[in-house]
């Protein structure tokens, strides 16, 4: 019988150069997973660039000394082995998994694409017309449409504002000596993270990393130079205009927390209440009684600096109106009214018994400890979760929401037929400043 | 104690207290699930139990399998098996809407469901302490739901957002709608799982009812459990809270064979979207049957991970497509294998289908190459360790095959067969369902040109 465990044992490994390595072993399905991960990501991208970290991410597969990018994409498959690119505004990350016998195979592999890509002319110029059409392809998907223009809306100016992946006009600038300034500035060293997860011995990693990692040039982490991001006040409401929309897509949004506030974890508890569970206010309200929207939610994400904070609800074409409307209707009573402690006392049983599922699998222990080091986090902030929740009283959640959500700095989204839903949503959002309507295809 | 043994014990030992014959326990062996041990069991009123000890994580996944899906619906009653999926969260005998929810969050548990074809399950995935919650609540919801307005109708305005959400402004599932509704003319597979709006619409509380006295019984059950248990404390709390549950009559199956299909059905579907999709669609193998593993594998070749032939001819060489995609129904009657090709946003789908064509005509008349087969089998034996990850990931495998073949570990036979494959296997299956004349082709005309287009 094997030991149970309930919270990470990552190992770390400092390694030559800065760079550091992490194991979170498990030994139960002969899998590993592996994240070679950056410390930048496309906060750092030129504004007329927007997508240059993420292009240069996946231009080390399409070809390195030796290795054709054909030939690169037919031995990860041979591996039994998945790779992809995942970036966020302050990180860039190779994702891989691995059928365990052949990690040190992939290992090989992925240490001369990363200390030798050719970033051939011809791979960059089909990479980045295959990226416009990713980019125009996912008109189609309206959520993500209002996701990419209430990211843009509400950052607008500053990096957070950037889509990771680019736009259709930003893309086609990118040119090869882009792609070697980023990758000579950011994969050096001190820039890196190896984070093992799965069926691989502890002794053997930092020997896999240093394999690796031999080709990286050694070099600082570079500086990042990103503000604080600010939000004009006043409530606008911006209409992306879509043909035929049987449906909507809202997203509420301002301004949310930031990991290094005193009261950030107060403000998780406050909204899980609000809008992070099945039986939330939000759900309550907008689905259980109603029947509006399939689904109801709200979230506060978490970046290095403050990310925001967002509702998300997607009623019919004609119940937009009402469902707007409500929206912020129990968003200013939640921001006003607070919290109960019955209310509190519940989602914290909530909290503290679901982090079973934060940690029950090693990729995903492996990926706290991960984000600790990537974002800066507190060293304790997963470790302690669960203490920090139960230390978290109704007068300190509500005075977290009216210290953080400010209704009069709000900004709501909404893909629809402007033909249809226009008219009822203007009256929908109090005190509205500006009301924008831009097509669906706008960037 | 050899574990047949124990368990044969625990039998006896809890039969001895048994308050009804419905309530008795019979040990039905254990199977080999990997290199784990699988044990089957059967209460007196039908209800089949299924456990697998895990102790990686203290959590408990906990699935309820009900075999019955969209396949038991009849025309203008479409979408009720799905419907239940919503209400069976709803008020009960003893307990009042939303306390279904309530609770397990309260012990912090996540819960959902998920109704196809051929089943329904609803699953819990619970801290290991309070797995008798999960054993309380569904045994309860099984027997003691309160179906009546206005919670029907709510949960019904509910579903249509769903299907607002899913299909009707999603190009990809009015496509797939399509395209089932095209190629099956008499098998309850033309319909679609969410159900027709109209019907979504038209349920009445009576029409619940009578489909939930009709398919929600222990005999037409099967509970999974997965995770850090203890399997006689677990079976006793089985036991109390469903052994009361009388089993009842499950009517036979009226399922109509769908017919052969001789000619080859071409539709279109003009929506506002991006670009063109071509979905190309051949009759398949049962989920039973011994070809389904070869079909998906040669569809692994074709389409699966950027070595696949498609993927290099239409995304890489050409720069046609932006996505390729193969699918093989993993139904139990047989259902299709599914070809899917995203177009790029100034490209056609006429310009795609002569590529296409020319990949399915080459599998047939030549074998494929060694390395081809190698990476399909790697890339295969890859997807099946990554379902067994986790908690959930194993009950789900094991409820799925219970219900539809009747044999849980039957991943682990698909990767024997997996390894077994040869490329003349490959060409012999291509040959039989790639048949041009008897298949359905689906063609995604935007509406109106994107932006960049129209430029």
């Amino acid at each position: 019988m094997r030991a149970a465990r309930a919270q990470p044992t990552s190992l770390r490994f400092e390694l030559p150069g800065g760079a550091l390595a992490l194991l979170e072993p498990s030994h139960d399905v002969p899998l590993v997973t592996l994240v070679l991960a950056m410390r930048s990501g496309s906060a750092a991208d030129p504004g007329e660039k927007a997508g240059l970290a993420r292009i240069a991410a996946r231009m080390l597969r399409r070809g390195c000394d030796g290795l054709l990018a054909e030939q690169i994409d037919f031995r990860i498959d041979a591996l039994g082995a998945e790779m992809a690119v995942e970036t966020s505004p302050s990180t860039v990350a190779i994702h891989a998994q691995v059928i365990a016998r052949n990690l040190d195979a992939l290992i090989d592999l992925l240490a001369r694409m990363i200390s030798a890509p050719t970033f051939a002319e011809h791979e960059l110029g089909r990479l980045k017309r295959e990226t416009v059409s990713e980019i125009i392809e996912a008109r189609d998907n309206d959520r993500v449409i209002a996701q990419k223009a209430m990211q843009r809306t509400l950052f607008a100016g500053h990096p957070y504002g950037r889509n990771a992946g680019g736009t259709t006009q930003t893309v086609p600038r990118i040119d090869r000596n882009d792609v070697v300034a980023f990758f000579q500035r950011h994969v050096v060293s001190g820039n890196l993270v190896v984070a093992f997860a799965g069926d691989v011995a502890a002794d053997r990693v930092p020997g896999l990393a240093a394999r690796l990692l031999a080709g990286v040039p050694r070099g600082p982490a570079p500086a990042q130079d990103v503000a604080e991001p600010t939000m004009a006040p006043g409530r606008k409401l911006l209409l992306v205009d879509k043909p035929e929309r049987t449906q909507t897509q809202i997203l509420l949004g301002t301004m949310g927390t930031s990991p290094s506030d005193e009261d950030h974890v107060p403000l998780l508890v406050a909204n899980a209440i609000f809008g992070g569970t099945f039986t939330s206010r939000l759900m309550k309200e907008i689905r259980s009684k109603r029947g509006w929207s399939y689904g109801a939610s709200a979230r506060a994400a978490i970046d290095r600096h403050r990310q925001a904070w967002i509702l998300w609800t997607f009623p019919a074409a004609q119940d937009v109106g009402p469902c707007l409307k409500l929206s912020i209707e129990l968003l200013e009573q939640w921001v006003t009214g607070g919290v109960t402690t019955r209310e509190v006392s519940f989602i914290q049983r909530y909290l503290a018994r679901s982090h079973a599922f934060d940690v029950d699998t090693a990729t995903k222990r492996m990926h706290q400890t991960l984000d600790v080091d990537l974002l800066g986090l507190a060293p304790n902030y997963f470790s302690g979760w669960v203490a920090h929740v139960r230390a978290v009283t109704a007068e300190t959640a509500n005075s977290a929401v009216k210290n953080r959500i400010d209704v009069d700095r709000l900004l709501a989204v909404v893909v629809g037929t402007a033909a249809e839903v226009l008219d009822p949503l203007r009256s929908a959002v109090p005190s509205v400043s500006d009301v924008v309507v831009v097509p669906f295809d706008a960037e | 104690m050899p574990r047949e043994k124990q368990r044969r014990a625990w039998a006896e030992e809890l039969n001895a207290s048994a308050t009804s014959d419905g309530s008795r326990l019979t040990y039905d062996g254990t199977v080999a699930f990997g290199n784990e041990a699988l044990h089957r069991w059967r209460l007196g009123n039908g209800l089949t139990v299924l456990v697998l000890v895990d102790r990686a994580a203290p959590v408990v996944a906990y699935h309820t399998w009900y075999s019955v899906g969209s396949r038991h619906e009849q025309p203008g009653k479409t979408g009720l098996a799905h419907l239940f999926e919503h209400l069976m969260f709803g008020e009960t005998e003893h307990l009042g809407a939303g306390v279904f929810d309530r609770k397990l969050e309260e012990s912090g548990a996540e819960t959902n469901a998920a109704t196809w074809v051929d089943w329904t399950y609803y699953h819990e995935l619970l801290p290991a302490d309070r797995v008798k919650l999960a054993v309380k609540l569904e045994a309860e919801r099984m027997h003691r739901l309160i179906l009546r307005e206005p919670q029907v109708a709510s949960e019904k305005e509910v579903v249509a957002n769903e299907r607002r959400f899913r299909v009707e402004d999603d190009v990809e599932g009015l496509a797939n709608e399509l395209l089932y509704k095209t190629a099956f003319l008499d098998h309850p597979y033309r319909w679609p799982t969410i159900g027709w709006m109209q019907d979504i619409q038209g349920f009445t509380p009576e029409d619940c009812v009578a489909f939930y006295k009709t398919y929600y019984a222990p005999n037409n059950a099967t509970v999974v459990v997965v995770g850090d248990v203890r399997e006689r404390d677990l079976l006793m709390a089985v036991r109390d809270a469903y052994g009361a549950i009388p089993g009842q009559p499950i009517p036979p199956e009226d399922i109509v064979p769908e017919p052969i299909q001789i000619e080859e059905r071409r539709t279109e579907l003009r929506k506002p979207s991006a670009s063109e999709k071509l979905l190309v669609a051949f009759k398949g193998p049962a989920l039973a049957d011994g070809d389904h593993a070869l079909l998906t594998m040669l569809s692994e070749v074709l389409f699966g991970g950027r070595a696949s032939r498609l993927y290099r001819s239409l995304v890489v060489d050409r720069e046609l497509a932006i996505d390729v995609r193969g699918w093989v129904s993993t139904f139990r009657d047989p259902g299709l294998f599914e070809c899917w090709v995203t177009a790029r946003e100034s490209r056609t789908a006429l310009e795609i289908l002569p590529v296409l064509d020319e990949a399915l005509s080459r599998v047939k008349a030549d074998v494929v190459g060694n390395d081809e087969l190698a990476r399909a089998k790697a890339r295969l034996e890859l997807g099946s360790l990554q379902q067994l990850e986790t908690a959930s990931g194993k009950a789900e495998q094991i409820g799925f095959f219970e219900v539809v073949l009747g044999e849980p570990a039957h991943p682990f036979r698909r990767v024997e067969a997996f390894r077994r494959a040869t490329a003349a296997d490959l060409r012999r299956v291509a040959r039989r369902y790639l048949v041009d004349g008897a298949r359905t082709v689906l063609r995604v005309v935007p509406e109106r040109p994107s932006a960049e287009a129209a430029q």
